[in-house]
This record gives structure tokens, sequence and C-alpha cells, in this order.
């Protein structure tokens, strides 16, 4: 710190005074890093002296200077080095890189350490590396493939949505439990919550993969830990401002295959009609090719894409002001995002936030710091449901012949009696087009995160650190059918208006109390530290719904004639945790690593409220051995480390409890059984044993991180099913008592290496990536028995197979001699529809939602300030159920809608092969639930490609500028993938299932919000 | 000196923090009563028999569902309805008999008759203990209710004593007595079936009022209930006699279409009120949505039996409506449509039992015991309330027809055709006529379902089959 302190006080001093010496020599030279490369801008100063030079972009410098004086080099990263001006007249000096400024820092939650006394398989990504990656709303996007054995899969395209991660597979079998735990500067924080943190603010985000650290997190680090860290200011150094500034347009993805047009449509119809199907009453059928009124419909073929979407916009304005004197440092920030989403009609997302990070040295022995984030995010959203209410779907649905307006008989657009055209409900009898206007539902998202920590130093070994950070968030939904809307006139038959609101408030407030010792004597040391901690998290909801609303410009509950419903819920969860973590290195060399941490939860049985999660692990740097001589090895760490973790999500705060509750039937209230006592209710353990191996090569031209795992998870909290006859389904429609239940793993390998293939002066370039090789199995489950997964379509649970695989009954292709789709029978013959045997005919074929590779690879070149950056992401060997498809590709059973070109493809003759079966089947056929449309979910994406140049800084000398950087970046635009539509899914529907109940994401497409691409223009200043 | 004051600050805090914090850990729910405080007070347990009723207004049960209920899959699966096209398809595969265990076809309806069944054994149980003044009351209600959750069951998903030889002893449900979520029931014969539910429904008969307050059975429902089993089982004497201590008349015929319209509650002995703040729900939406010139029907009156209509059966007007969508015309389902006023679509009482069953039921139970004049008489008692010049004089098997014909007529859309159909061994025929109000349009794509079909009976879900190893399938599945 004091080094580039005075490094930058050197350099201002460098450019303000401009002196010369009379009896002076000048000299010249390059500076260089320890790999050859120049470095720009490095200080060149006269020792004792105020005057001095920098190193310009090539790292060639000019100084005068007399005999005898020393000329300190340094630069900021870097060691510096000093030499006596001799006879010489050109200094040519290589810096060394300093040992503790080339180390990540690694960010547990409860401690930094760097990453060369690390143990634990951890990834850390800076600030520096973030403002590289592809911009999204919500952080959780940003790391696909970016964080070896870190699965991301976007949940869909809606701005601002996030999206699922899973650390090191599936750990869990219920919703919302496999998700890894978020903890924003010492407060936890929903995933969905994600996308209220601005980007520009987060300093480091460190995923803690393995036991060794996430055992640290006790009942709640079992599917790993996300630590995401804010940002502060740098002390001795006087304000910097940094706008960036970005601004782009999005549209959806072209889809890898064609809809049918009006005229092929009313082909298709005809000829299912021909072979019996129910079109007769269409368009199809009624009219004949070159009839006028065959004519009238083709003049009016419409592309409902083109009518739904619009192309979006990207903004995003973001002012830091940070800097620091020797007692305080501080950090500022006021953002502005905005992505208005594909959809015409309705505004997407919009986030406002601020923070303010302030610590300073109140006393010799005390140190405060004070970290305020607020945000206020507002979101329209549209309906994600599986009927025409839903925008996507009507693009697929939606006959071309049919148009946005309705017609009257004269060919003139009907209008309504205020002269306004009026919107063609189409076959499926909804205008959603109006009905955007009309049933407009936003959210408004206002989220203030907050901690205060004060660090008491009891004397040199020991400090007290005491920590409370609050996670606040106001949660609120505003859905309204306006009178005289589209959904109210059919709902209604009259201008009612119907409007709810729902409000959520939820706290999750933490006070930590941390006692620190520190032992750092003749190359040992050693940090223990006690944990004693108290979380609350508190929720409360008030929901109002009305109906009777006399404007469609009021829309606040107090104008409504009848209340409809209104009500309010409250639920606590609590936790007390205990904890001893102890860190031990020789030399850096022998490391050492333990935790112990005892948890209480209020909502496990009453015998079970306590769990007791541990880890050991180790590490040797064997590169660091004297006797170790190779010195193209700069590293090379083998570390091990095994624990247990918990996890008690996925459960509801009561379920331990035998409960009754409440609700209306007419004559007052009712009262049923909701919840079953489970006394023995209890933590599910995940147990994990991790191997790795870090290293550096060739100057650290080569660097590569490689692990191998074993999580195995037992007492899985799960919804026990019971027999359907035993009725237990609570008012949520939860089915089954919750309980713990058999055992799953997750085993795998991952692999992150990362090169300079080149290393000069004006020229970098350096390629990347990471992979992790899954592997997941259910080994137990009670009495043997299957389970059926919750929330999904066609998931079983079975022992010995794959964690999430589709179970299904297997699609054997078309009789070539009849075009009857033929299946397989569990028996493994193949059968006609209708010859299926008796019993049971689905089967495992070892299809799970889950990639079972997947990671992503950069490309990154630089040449005197231009910079072209790709990054790709990846996935293979999961497979998606897709439903999208099977609707275009109805075979005649959906020949009201719209369907795809190669619907055409169907069985006509004997012999026709390659084809899709004949629709005179489709009926039959298509009542085996079948996988037919179960498909490989492989691609590789493109997810960013950025051209980039930095000015350098001889540019900005005469400027008030610091540095500047401008950029234009493309998101999305190369996808490879055989499947069919997009690959990237994630919710199949939102309001099938949705985000936080989704066990199987990835399982089926369902017209959710498609993902878009973006071209962005950007620029980064600082002064 | 100093650092000690605050190093004993520091501890004083952290065990001050200790000691403060265990307590937190013993949480109750605030939106739930523990099961143990739920079942003490009279009032409790009114609350808890309302709460058993409750699971009555749910989709798959009266409340109309997109997906297959009570309310509609009896005539859904059978000829009084036709798909409408313009629909939403909802429905296609219960309609069209295009279902197997895996689809699940009235699944839902399967685990929420059970609900309704847990409830009322909770209540039964916990009343063991309970010597408030409504205990009788409460413990017949429930018991009722347990029989209605089983009848329901068994008239979907097994055989009915009457339709076959084989029947009795095919197999019928799992018959619940126990609130235990352990449970893994075998199915019991069709006759152990209905053996239970007649024990259920006679022991409820001894503890149900004459009158009770609205959305409640009384002892008119339950007779009504035991008649109905009686008929289904054989006993036809059983049956008249039920039928027979049945004290509620048959509605007026200037009542019926108020009836529908919730103006009169002529007739009617078990319904429930619908309407918001309380329930809120619609349960016409299972017919059709929006309004009389903008009607989108799911489903139709299916042309043939919109012919069986006479212009001087009131049941015409009550429970038929030309309705179309643009040019589009429909013969549209009125029963549960709208209210008078047009408004709210759909929000309509939902009815459960009406009186006119029991002159129905007399009818077919004289009628097999041979007594054609009572059974005539009955038969009138229903006729000379819905026609101005009601059809008459009928023997024989005209007779048996006629008493079939004015059940068909009488309780179109509301959940008895498929198992009446079922019950008398006749097939489902449903004459090639489309959706619209001639008789032409699109037809429902399954017409015929031959006597003896194995789709009589649904097949019991796939999933209740893996969660229940003790279960079995019906024959054919």
């Amino acid at each position: 710190m004091r080094t580039k302190f005075s490094g930058i006080l050197t350099l201002m001093l460098a450019l303000v005074v401009q002196l010369t010496f009379a009896q002076q020599k000048t000299i010249t030279g390059t500076v260089t890093d320890d790999t050859g490369l120049p470095l720009p801008g490095a200080n060149v100063i006269i020792k004792g002296t105020s005057s001095g030079t920098q190193s310009d972009f090539d790292g060639n410098y000019s100084i005068s200077a007399n005999v005898g004086q020393t000329l300190v080099f340094s630069y900021v990263g870097f060691d510096a080095s000093e030499v006596k001006v001799g006879a010489q007249n050109t200094i040519n000096v290589s810096l060394q890189q300093d040992a503790a400024a080339l180390e990540e820092v690694v960010v547990t939650g409860y401690s930094t350490r760097n990453q060369t006394v690390q143990t634990s398989a951890v990834v850390s990504i800076s600030a520096s590396e973030l403002s590289q990656m592809a911009p999204t709303t919500s952080i959780d996007n940003m790391l696909q493939g970016k964080a070896a054995g870190v699965q991301v899969t976007a949940a869909n395209g809606k701005p601002g949505q996030g999206a699922f991660v899973r650390i090191r597979g599936t750990g869990s079998l219920v919703a919302g439990a496999s998700s890894p735990l978020y903890i924003v500067d010492g407060a936890p924080i929903r995933e969905e919550d994600l996308a209220s943190i601005p980007n520009e603010d987060i300093e480091n985000i460190t995923i803690l993969k393995d036991a060794a650290t996430t055992a640290r997190y006790g009942s709640r680090g079992a599917n790993g830990v996300v630590v995401i860290t804010t940002k502060n200011g740098n002390r001795n150094k006087d304000a910097v401002i940094r706008y960036s500034s970005r601004y782009g347009t999005t549209s959806m993805i072209e889809p890898n295959f064609t809809l049918m047009n009006a005229a092929q449509k009313l082909q298709y119809e005809a000829e299912i009609y021909a072979l019996g199907g129910p079109a007769g009453s269409l368009p199809g059928v009624q009219t004949t090719p070159g009839s006028p009124e065959r004519a009238l419909l083709l003049s009016r073929e419409t592309d409902w894409a083109d009518v739904m979407l619009k192309d979006g916009i990207i903004q995003n304005n973001n002012v830091s002001i940070s800097g620091g004197s020797d007692r305080v440092d501080y950090y500022f920030s006021v953002s502005h995002d905005k992505n208005s989403g594909i959809i015409d009609k309705i505004d997407g997302f919009e986030r406002l936030g601020s923070r303010l990070n302030v610590n300073f040295d109140a006393k010799e022995w005390l140190t405060m710091g004070v970290n305020v984030g607020y945000s206020r995010s507002t979101s329209d959203e549209p309906r994600d449901r599986n009927n025409t209410q839903n925008p996507f779907q009507v693009i697929y649905v939606t006959n071309h012949y049919e148009t946005e307006y309705l017609y009257a008989e004269d060919g003139s657009l009907l209008l309504d009696d205020n002269g306004n055209p009026v919107y063609n409900p189409t076959h499926r009898n909804f205008a959603t087009r109006g009905a955007l206007e009309t049933e407009p539902s936003t959210d408004i998202d206002q989220v203030t995160l907050a901690s205060v920590d004060a660090l008491v130093k009891l004397s040199k070994n020991w400090s007290y650190n005491f920590n409370t950070s609050v996670n606040h968030g106001l949660i609120r939904r505003e859905s309204y059918s306006k009178p005289g809307g589209i959904l109210d006139i059919i709902l209604n038959n009259a201008p009612v208006g119907n409007k709810f609101d729902d409000q959520q408030d939820r706290l999750d407030l933490t006070i930590s109390n941390r006692l620190n010792y520190n032992l750092l004597l003749n190359n040992h040391n050693l940090n223990v530290m006690g944990l004693y901690e108290y979380n609350l998290n508190e929720f409360y909801r008030t929901f109002v719904r009305s109906t009777g609303f006399p404007s469609p410009l009021l829309s606040t509950q107090i104008s409504a004639a009848d209340l409809n419903d209104g009500f309010t819920n409250r639920s606590r969860l609590t936790l007390v945790s205990y904890g001893v973590f102890a860190d031990y290195d020789y030399k850096e060399k022998y490391l050492l690593s333990g935790s112990i941490r005892r948890d209480g939860s209020s909502n496990f049985g009453d015998d079970y409220k306590y769990g007791t999660f541990w880890s050991g692990s180790l590490g040797w740097n064997i590169a660091k051995e004297d006797f170790f001589g190779v010195d193209a090895i700069n590293d090379l760490k083998i570390r091990a480390a095994y624990g247990s973790v918990g996890n008690r999500n996925g459960i509801k705060r009561y379920d331990s409890q035998a409960t009754n509750a409440f609700g209306f039937y007419p004559g007052g209230s009712s009262s049923y059984p909701a919840t079953v006592a489970n006394p023995n209710l209890k933590w599910e353990t995940t147990t994990t044993a991790n191997v790795g191996l870090e290293f550096n090569l060739f100057n650290k031209r080569l660097r590569g991180v490689a692990d191998y795992f074993v999580r195995t998870t037992s007492d899985l909290l799960f919804n026990i099913p019971t027999a359907w006859e035993a009725g237990i389904i609570d008012p949520d429609g939860r089915r089954g008592v919750p309980g713990n239940l058999g055992k799953i793993e997750n085993r795998g390998a991952e692999i992150s290496l990362q090169g300079d293939i080149v290393r000069t002066n004006d020229f970098t370039w350096t390629l990347g990536g990471n992979i992790i090789f899954l592997d997941t199995e259910v080994l137990e489950l009670p009495g043997g028995d299957d389970v059926p997964a919750p929330t999904t379509f066609n998931i079983l649970y079975r022992e010995g197979q794959k964690i999430n695989e589709h179970y299904l009954v297997r699609y054997a292709g078309v009789d070539p001699g009849t075009g009857k789709s033929l299946f397989l029978g569990a028996d493994g013959n193949t059968y006609f529809a209708e010859d299926l045997p008796e019993g049971e005919n689905r089967v495992f074929q070892g299809k799970s939602t889950i990639a079972d590779k997947e990671g992503g690879f950069f490309t990154n070149l630089n040449y005197k300030g231009f910079g072209l950056r790709a990054d790709f992401v990846f996935k293979a060997g999961n497979w998606i159920n897709n439903y999208v498809r099977s609707n275009a590709e109805s075979d005649g059973q959906a020949i009201t809608d719209n369907q795809a070109v190669t619907a055409f493809n169907y069985w006509q003759q004997p012999g026709d092969t390659d084809v899709l079966p004949s629709p005179i089947y489709a009926a039959v056929d298509q009542s085996i639930n079948s996988d037919r449309f179960l498909e490989k979910g492989d691609y590789i994406r493109m997810r960013n490609i950025t051209l980039s140049y930095t000015f350098p800084s001889q540019y900005l000398d005469k400027t008030p500028l610091q540095s500047l950087r401008i950029y234009a970046q493309g998101q999305n635009l190369l996808t490879f993938t055989d499947f069919w539509g997009d690959p990237e899914v994630g919710i199949s529907s939102g309001e099938t299932i949705n985000f936080a109940d989704s066990v199987a994401p990835g399982e089926a497409t369902l017209y959710s919000y498609p993902n878009v691409k973006s071209f962005q223009f950007g620029l980064d200043v600082s002064f | 000196m100093k650092k000690i004051i605050y190093k004993i600050a520091v501890l004083t805090l952290i065990i001050g923090g200790f000691t403060s914090c265990d307590s937190e850990l013993e949480q109750i729910p605030f939106d739930a009563l523990a099961t143990s405080q739920a079942y003490i007070t009279a009032t409790d347990f009114e609350n808890a028999t309302r709460g058993i009723y409750s699971t009555l207004t749910n989709g798959s049960l009266y409340g109309g569902s997109d997906a297959g209920g009570m309310l509609d899959a009896p005539d859904v699966l059978a000829d009084n309805v036709t798909l409408a096209s313009k629909g939403r398809n909802s429905r296609f595969s219960l309609h069209n008999w295009q279902y197997s265990a895996s689809t699940e076809p009235m699944g839902s309806f399967y685990e929420r008759s059970y609900q309704m069944i847990l409830r009322a054994n909770t209540l039964i149980e916990k009343s063991v203990d309970f010597e408030g003044t409504n205990k009788d009351k409460v413990v017949a209600e429930a018991k009722a209710l347990r029989a209605l959750g089983h009848l329901n069951l068994a008239t979907f998903f097994a055989k009915i004593p009457t339709q076959s030889a084989d029947a009795n002893g095919s197999p019928g449900v799992a018959y619940v007595t126990t609130a235990d979520f352990s449970i893994e029931p075998a199915r019991l014969t069709v006759a152990e079936t209905y053996n239970m539910i007649v024990q259920d429904l006679t022991d409820a008969l001894t503890g149900i009022p004459a009158t009770n307050d609205p959305g409640r059975l009384n002892a008119d429902g339950v007779n009504t209930l035991l008649s109905r089993t009686y008929l289904y089982m054989g006993q036809w004497q059983n049956a008249i006699n039920a039928a027979n201590a049945v004290t509620k008349t048959v509605a007026a015929r200037n009542n019926v279409v108020g009836v529908w319209e919730d103006s009169s509650k002529d007739g009617v002995i078990f319904w429930i009120d619908v309407d918001p703040p309380g329930l809120d729900i619609t349960p016409g939406v299972t017919w059709s949505q929006f309004g009389i010139n903008t009607l989108v029907p799911e489903y139709v009156v299916s042309y043939p039996l919109f012919q069986l209509f006479e212009d001087d059966d009131i049941r015409k007007d009550a429970y038929t409506l030309q309705a179309r969508n643009g040019p589009t015309q429909y013969n549209a389902i009125k029963k549960l449509f709208a209210r008078a006023d047009g408004q709210f679509p759909g929000r309509v009482d939902i009815k459960i039992l009406r009186a006119a069953e029991s002159k129905l039921n007399i009818a077919e139970a004289q009628y097999n015991l041979g007594n054609e004049g009572a059974a005539r008489a009955a038969l009138d008692e229903v006729r000379t309330k819905r026609y101005t010049a009601p059809p008459s004089g009928e023997t024989g098997t005209a007779l048996r027809d006629a008493i079939r014909l004015e059940r068909r007529l009488e309780f179109a859309f509301e959940s008895q055709r498929f198992f009446d159909l079922k019950r008398w061994s006749l097939p489902i025929e449903r004459g090639g006529f489309g959706d619209l109000n001639d008789g032409t349009g699109v037809p429902s794509t399954g017409q015929n379902m031959a006597v003896g079909s194995k789709l009589f009976q649904l097949p019991i879900p796939q999933t209740a089959l893996d969660l229940n190893p003790n279960l079995q399938q019906n024959s054919g599945y």
C-alpha cells in the first residue's frame, strides 16, 4: 500500500514539477517485467529528490541525473529496484513481481487468505476480471463458464432474471436447496434477489467449492458458497472518479427452425383434413387454393414475431468515487441499469442503485466500517405460462394468416367505439397484444444491504470483530386487470377490473462475534478464529385483491368496490452458530486448516435442532521446497480436504410440527390438518472429499488447477411421498411428509487452465478455459423404492440412476409399412401404441437434465491498447424434453396452431423412412408419454465478443483523464447446437414451475422468455 | 489496564449473546395452529367440519377444473357434451378416452378425494376425547363426507355393482378410516367398498340433523346419498326407503330457471355458495368462458341431447343456452354459465344434491322391483314439474327408458351421466355430431365406447401405484 501511495504521489509530482538540472547527463532505457514485457507508466525517481519521470507506452524512459545518484524504478505490483548512475548512459531494468501483490486473495467471508496458502478448492474472481465479462443485470449469469465446477443455467432471457447456479452437481432433491449460499458483505441473499446488486459495486466474488471452506458455513454451506464483497476505497489515495457507460440493443436469437407461413399452413390444414384430422372448420379447408378468400388470407400474411417483439434497449451508467486518507477509505457509487426486454408494449427491467462503503480507524486499536447499498428495481412481468396470455407462445402458435387487427366485411379495419382498431383474438380467443396494455404486472423490489463492522485489536495477537449484516428486501408485485380490458371482459363480461398487491417484507439479520488469534513466529503462521453468530430471517407478506375499479387510471386498492381477498403471512427462521476455525502454514510450504461449527436451526425437530459440521485440509507447495530446483515450475501445490457440511433449505419453516391451517367455508372458518409432525426432521448432510493440484509454470505463463471431488449427501431433505390414499396435501399443494431420505452422490473432476501463448512488448494472447466432468448417482432411497421428483414433468428417482433422469417410454421411430409410431416396451420389443404390454413401459436411459460436461473458454488478444476478447460457454450431456417442438410437429393434433415447416415431412406411403409419423394415428400415438422429443441439450455458445481500445497514458497526459477505454461488444452472436430451438433452457414455463420451485431446471421447453443476443457499446473513464 | 477492560467488555458481550439466543430456536408458526390446539372446543370442531367440506370446492371435485373433476367428468366422459373446437381442448384425452395409467386421468380428483377423507378421519379420531354438544352432528357429517369421497372414487375407478355380474368381486377402492400418513392400503372389492359406504352413511343418519347450515349436509342429503348408493348396489327396496326419507320436494317448474341463476334454492338439498370474499370461485369455467356473444366453450350440449329437450321442458331454458362467438353458434351449457345479470360468468353456486334425485331413484328402483305404478308415480313427480304437457303412462321397457331419459335430462351436466350408462351397461354413442348448434361442426374424436370396455373404469393413476405397492391396477391397463 505504501509503495503504491508513494508511487502515485511521485507520479503526480513528476507530472507537475518539470525541473531540469545543469550538470546532468541523460540516461535512457527500458523498464520491463520479469518476462521482458514493457512496463508503461513505471516511475523512475532520483532517490532523495522529488524529480523523476515515467516510462512511456513501450516501457522507454529518459531522465537526467548526476553520476552517483541512485535511480529508483517502481511499478504497482512489482518490487522497486534501485540502480546507481555510473558511466553508463543506458539503464535497462527488469522489475520482479511483488510476491504479495501477485497472490490472489480468497475471501471466505469469515477471513481473507492468500491463494498460496489456501487448502480448499476455491475460485476467486476480481473486479478487473468481472469488468471483462459479458455484463448482465444479474451477477449469477456472469459466472457461467468462468469457474470450473460451477454450472450456470440462465433461468430464461427475461431482463433481470437470474440463473440456476449449481456448484459441483446437484446436492439436494428438493426445490431451492441445490443453490449455493450467497453472502454479500456478510449477509445471506436469495438467489432470485441477486439482480438487486449492481455489478460495478462488486470487488470480488469468491466461490467456495469444498468442505475446507464451506464447512465454515455449517448448516448452509453444503451446496457451495458464493461470497460477494463490495468495493472499498484505497487508503492514502486521492479520489478517483470513475464513469462507465454502456448502450446497446437486444433481440431474440433467431430460431434454428422455420415456422409455416400462411400458404404452408393453409396447405397443411387441407392435408390433415384429407387424412381425417379435425381441421374441417379451418381456413385451409374452408377456402380453396386460388379462390378470392384464399388470396385475401394470403395477402394478410403476418409474422407474429414481428408483431409481438421489438428490439430492446440496454443502458447502463455508473459513477463511482473512491479514495481515502491515512485513517479513512471510502467508496461511493450510483448506478442506473435499464433493459427494456424484447416484448413490444411493455418495459423490462430497470434498476437504480447507490452505495457507500466507509472504513475508518477510530483509534489505534479500533477500526470501524459501514457498507450500505440500496437498490430499487422495477420489472414488467409478462405472463410466463403455457397459454396464449404468454407473448412467446403467441409467436409459435398463431397462424400467419391471422392478422393483428380484425377486419370488417368490406376489408377495412374494424374499429371500436373510440375509433381504434380492434385486436384480433385469433383462434386462441385472446388478444395478447391488447392484453399487454390492459393487464400490466410489475415487480418493484427494494433491497437494502447494510453491514456494520468493528475490529478491536486486543493485543498483538488477539483481535475481536463484531459484525452486523442486514439484508432487507421489500418486494412488491402489482398485477392489474384493468376494467374493460381484454381479460376483464372475458372473465367478468363487464368492466369490473381486478387487481392484487402482493408485498413481501424479508429481513435477514446476522450478528456475528469473532475472536481472532494470529501468530507469526519463525515462519510458523497460525490463525485461529472463534465464532459466535446469530441469524434471524423474518418474512412478512401482505396480499390484497379487489374488484370493482371505477377507472383503468386508478389502481390502488382504496378505489375498489369489492374486496375479494386480503391476508397476511408471517414466519421466522433462526440460526445460532458456534465455531472454531484454524489455519496454519509453515513457510507457505506446509499448509493445514481445520474447522468445526455447531449450528442450531429453528426449523428442525426438537431432538435435532443442533448439528455439527467440520472439515480438515492440508496442502504442500512442493515448489517451495529447497530440494525442488525445477526453474520452469514456479508453484506446485497439492492439497486435500475432507469435511461435512449441512443444508437446511428445501423445507418450510415449521415442517417438524403438526399444524392445522385455516381457511374459509360458508358459515365461517375452516380448519384442516396442514402438516404432520416429524420430530426427527434434521439436517441434510453432505460430506465432501477433495484432492487438488495447483501449478504455475514457465514464469507463471501457464497456470492451472485440477480437482477431483466426491460429494455424498445423506439424510436428504425431502417431502417423502406418502400413498395418495393417505391424503396428505398441504395448503400449498405439497404432497407427502417432510423428512430425511436416502443418499445421493456427485463426483467429478474439474480442470482449469490458462496460458499466455504470446507475451511480448506489444502483443499478448491469452487462452484459457475450464471444464467439469460430472457424474451423479442416486445411491439410496428408503426401502429401495422409487420416488417421483416434485415439481417436474417426468423425473423419477431410482437407486443406481442419475439424479434428475427422464423417465419415459422409448419412441422407436415410424413403422415404414403403416406410418404408425413405434415404441419400445419394457421388454425391449417394438410395439404400436395400443399394443404396448400392460404395466410399466417407461424406462431410464441415463438421460438426465444435468449436464455431465460443462465449462467455458476464452481467447484474449491485446495489441498496443487494442483488445479482442471472446468468451465461450458450453454444456454437454444433458437432455431436454422439447415440448415446444412437440407442439410444432404435432402430427395434426394441434392443427389449429401454427406448425413448423418440418411437420410436412410425415409418412405418406409404405416404405417412407426418415419421416414423422402419419397424422392418422396421432391421437393414439401421442397418448404415450414417450421420449420422442427428448433431445440432447449440447451446445457451444459465444457468450461474449469484445473489441476494445484503451488509450495509452501518454495520450491522456494532457487531459484530466487517468484512463479511458472504449469498447464494442456482442453477446450470444454464435451458437453451435443440434438442439431444435435455443438450447439454453432453464425455466420451462414460469407459472407452471417457477424459479424457486424448480428441481430439475432445463427439463423441458415450454415457451418461457427466450434468450437474447445483444450489441453494445461502452466507455470506461476515470479521472 | 485499559486492555483488560476492553477484553472484559468484549467477553461480556459474547457471553451475554450466548445466553440470549438459544431460546430463539423455539419458533412456532404464525399462520397455523398446532394440531394439538385445533380440536378442543365445539367451535374447533365446527371449524374442522367446515374444513372437510372445503375440500369439495377444490377444482378437481366440485370447484370446476380444466383437468377434469367431479363436477364435469361424468358428462365429459359420456354423451351429454361435445368438445368445442373453439375451446382450449381441455380434458381432450378424457373426453376422447385416450387415457392410460401414466396420463393419470382424474389423478387430482383421486388425491383430493383422499384429502377430504383424511380430514374426515382426523376429525373422527380427534372427537374420541371430545364431549361437546355438537359431537354427534360433526361426526355424522364427517362420516357422510367420508362416504361421499369413497363413493365418488368408486364410481370412476371401479365397477359399479349393477354394472356386470363380475362387478362385486372386482377391485373397488381403498377405504380409508384412519388418519395415518404411513398407510399403504389395498383396494377392497366393489362389494366391500359399497358396504363400507352404506355403513358410514347409516352411521351418519344417527347424528345428522334434519336441517343444517347452508353448505352443509342434512338428513335429506345423507338419505339422498344412501338412496343413490343402494341404487348403484341394486338394493332396490333400500334405495326406495332411503329416498322416501327425503323430505325436500322437487323444485317447482317456475323455479327451475331460478335455481340455476341462484335466485331460488327450491329442491336443492346441498349446495355451496361461491361468492367472494368467501370462496370466490367460478365453477362454470369448466364448461365455457366469456359472455353470451363472445362465448368460448370448452364443451357444448351434445346435439343428440339437445334434441331430447322438448320445447315445453323448462330445463331447455334452464340448462341450455343459445350463445355465439362471431358467426359461430352454440348450444351452450347454461348450468353454471352465469347468474341472471350475466356478470361474472361462471360464478354460480355449486349444487351437489337435489330432491329430484330421490324421486328418480324411487322410479328406477320400483321399476326394477316390478312396481310400475309406483315407478310412474315417482317419475311423474319430476315430470309434472318440468313440462307443461308432461309425457305419461308408459309401461314396460318404455317406462324404463322414460325413467332413464328423465334422469339424463334432469341431471345433465350434474355429475351423473357416465355412472348411469356404466351401471345400465349401455355403450357411449355420440352420434357423430359436431359442436355447432345445428349439429354440424367438428365432432369429438372419440365417438363410441362399447359395453365392457376397460375404459369405463379409469386407470388408477401411475403415481398412486408407484407410491402404494399394495394397490392393484384395473384390468386392461
